[in-house]
């Protein structure tokens, strides 16, 4: 079977570079140090007895099941071989909706408040293509410098942008509102966009070369879809718990806002609080060049937040922001569970999470 | 809009929740003739196999270095590298070499002065003069 595929690959760019020299005369002398190989990436046989690719499943401990055979296919971008059969699209594809599942199931369930605006980059920086591309290069993953069949299987090949090339990032966009002026909102995002809120550009040519970024980011999807498909569903979350949700993110420092003195009044009116009022707490120099007021904000005998400045303003706009945020940052705990769990044999039966609201609207 | 998100990256921890070894490759190097590397040669003939199974993780490459004193070169996750010439040693000491190599971060050596180096914000807080009852002298 696998030889019979490989038979019908063919090299997806004639690469010319390494063609054979032809004289004068027709006479054909063979390039005997590039042999001109009809395979656009290393063969299957040839992953067994590269140290590389050993090594990088081993320091990935991934389990024995995973092959080191499709371990070398995850290291093919499209832009290297075009071939379906060879190359990492389809693993990259089940493995990117895999991985944004367990982030989007561990954000919801551990966040529950979380504006759609956060909960979009928060996504991004837990499985966005930087941080992906991050986890790649802490893996000990490396490029080839071109693609082609004689290249260790170790190495992740992909055709590289030429330095220079302009990155159309607002190119065509699979929305049917392509026109302009139409007001890009939070909720067609959902409906029309990624899992980052991101417009999806339109289906581009699979042999086009690409940032190092994005053939790092297929590579890490690629391992997850390949995980799930020789050792299963456990496998794979066990391998997305370990080296994305693992990683650290100060969620709080993801919020920027514009008027949370008026968001948090018309949170407190929402939820039926009471008016939120701010208090001074203490102060110092007052009539110095750089006094410190503390200002805490209060709804009837709460405290809601507080924050401290050198103007009374900057103080009461430091506490709303504390307020807010305490009040968007609300967590069941850690170790909330989350719907994938029910998945596993012997689960017991589930509990309903919190759900939210939403966000505050004014 | 009312509340946007800012973009970042996640900070990666080794070691919490998986731990990569940070040392990809090993090169070692020998030459036949000279006498500094008998140590390297009976290394790479009776202990190299073993080390390298138990190291699965870590690329090994053996190649001669004609006319030179035997050298192990570490690859590191880093891009650096670090490499240490184990000339006229035996091969216990050679062995002793490979595991500094292997354990070493790639990362250059640095005084550590702080015992604890954190990314995560202080859970006690930081002290704030204006909290607290007055001081009364």
């Amino acid at each position: 079977m696998q030889a019979s595929l490989a038979s019908t690959r063919t090299r997806s760019q004639s690469s010319s570079s390494t063609a054979d020299v032809i004289f004068e005369d027709a006479e054909r002398i063979p390039n005997k140090k590039h042999p001109l190989s009809q395979y656009a990436s290393p063969t299957p046989e040839a992953a067994l007895k590269s140290a590389k690719l050993a090594a990088l499943h081993a320091r990935l401990s991934l389990p024995q099941k995973l092959p080191l055979q499709t371990m070398a296919r995850t290291l093919v971008d499209p832009s290297a071989d075009s071939n379906p059969n060879f190359n990492n699209a389809a693993l990259a594809q089940l493995g990117g909706s895999i991985i944004s599942y367990h982030v989007a199931e561990y954000l919801l369930c551990t966040y529950p408040r979380l504006p759609m605006t956060v909960l979009f980059s928060a996504a991004y920086a837990y499985n966005g293509p930087k941080t992906l591309e991050l986890i790649a290069r802490e893996l000990g993953v490396e490029t080839a410098a071109a693609p082609g069949s004689e290249v260790d299987p170790g190495l992740l090949q992909f055709s590289k942008m030429a330095s220079g090339t302009k990155i159309d990032e607002f190119g065509a966009s699979t929305r049917p509102d392509s026109k302009s002026f139409y007001r890009r909102g939070m909720s067609s995002r959902n409906v029309y966009d990624d899992e980052f809120g991101d417009t999806i550009p339109r289906e581009r040519e699979p042999y086009e070369p690409l940032s190092t970024e994005q053939a790092y980011a297929g590579f890490v999807k690629a391992v997850v879809g390949s995980l799930f498909l020789h050792a299963g569903r456990e496998q794979a979350k066990r391998f997305v718990k370990r080296h994305i949700l693992s990683r650290h993110l100060d969620i709080s420092s993801l919020f920027q806002f514009k008027t949370p003195e008026r968001e948090l009044t018309r949170l407190c009116q929402r939820e039926e609080f009471e008016h939120p009022v701010a208090r001074i707490l203490s102060e110092t120099g007052r009539h110095s060049r750089s006094p410190v007021y503390v200002v805490g904000i209060y709804s009837g005998n709460d405290k809601l937040g507080e924050g401290a400045g050198p103007s009374l303003l900057e103080a009461k706009i430091r506490a709303s922001v504390a307020a807010l945020k305490a009040w968007y940052l609300y967590s069941p705990g850690n170790n909330v569970r989350v719907p994938s769990e029910m998945e596993s044999k012997g689960a017991r039966e589930w509990e309903p999470v919190h759900i939210d609201l939403g966000e505050v609207i004014h | 809009m009312v509340v946007q998100g800012l973009r970042k990256v996640t900070v990666g921890q080794n070691g919490v929740g998986s731990f990569i070894l940070q040392c990809k490759r090993l090169d070692f190097h020998y030459c036949d003739w000279m006498g500094s590397s008998k140590g390297m040669n009976s290394f790479i003939a009776n202990s190299l196999q073993k080390f390298a199974a138990a190291h699965p993780q870590i690329e090994i490459n053996v190649s001669p270095r004609p006319r030179k004193h035997p050298v192990i070169i570490g690859h590191y996750i880093n891009g650096r590298e670090k490499a240490v010439c184990v000339r006229n040693l035996q091969k216990e000491q050679i062995l002793k070499k490979a595991e500094l190599l292997r354990d070493a971060s790639g990362e250059k050596l640095k005084k550590v002065t702080k015992p604890v180096t954190s990314i995560k914000e202080s859970v006690r807080g930081v002290w704030s003069p204006y909290h607290g009852g007055p001081l009364t002298v």
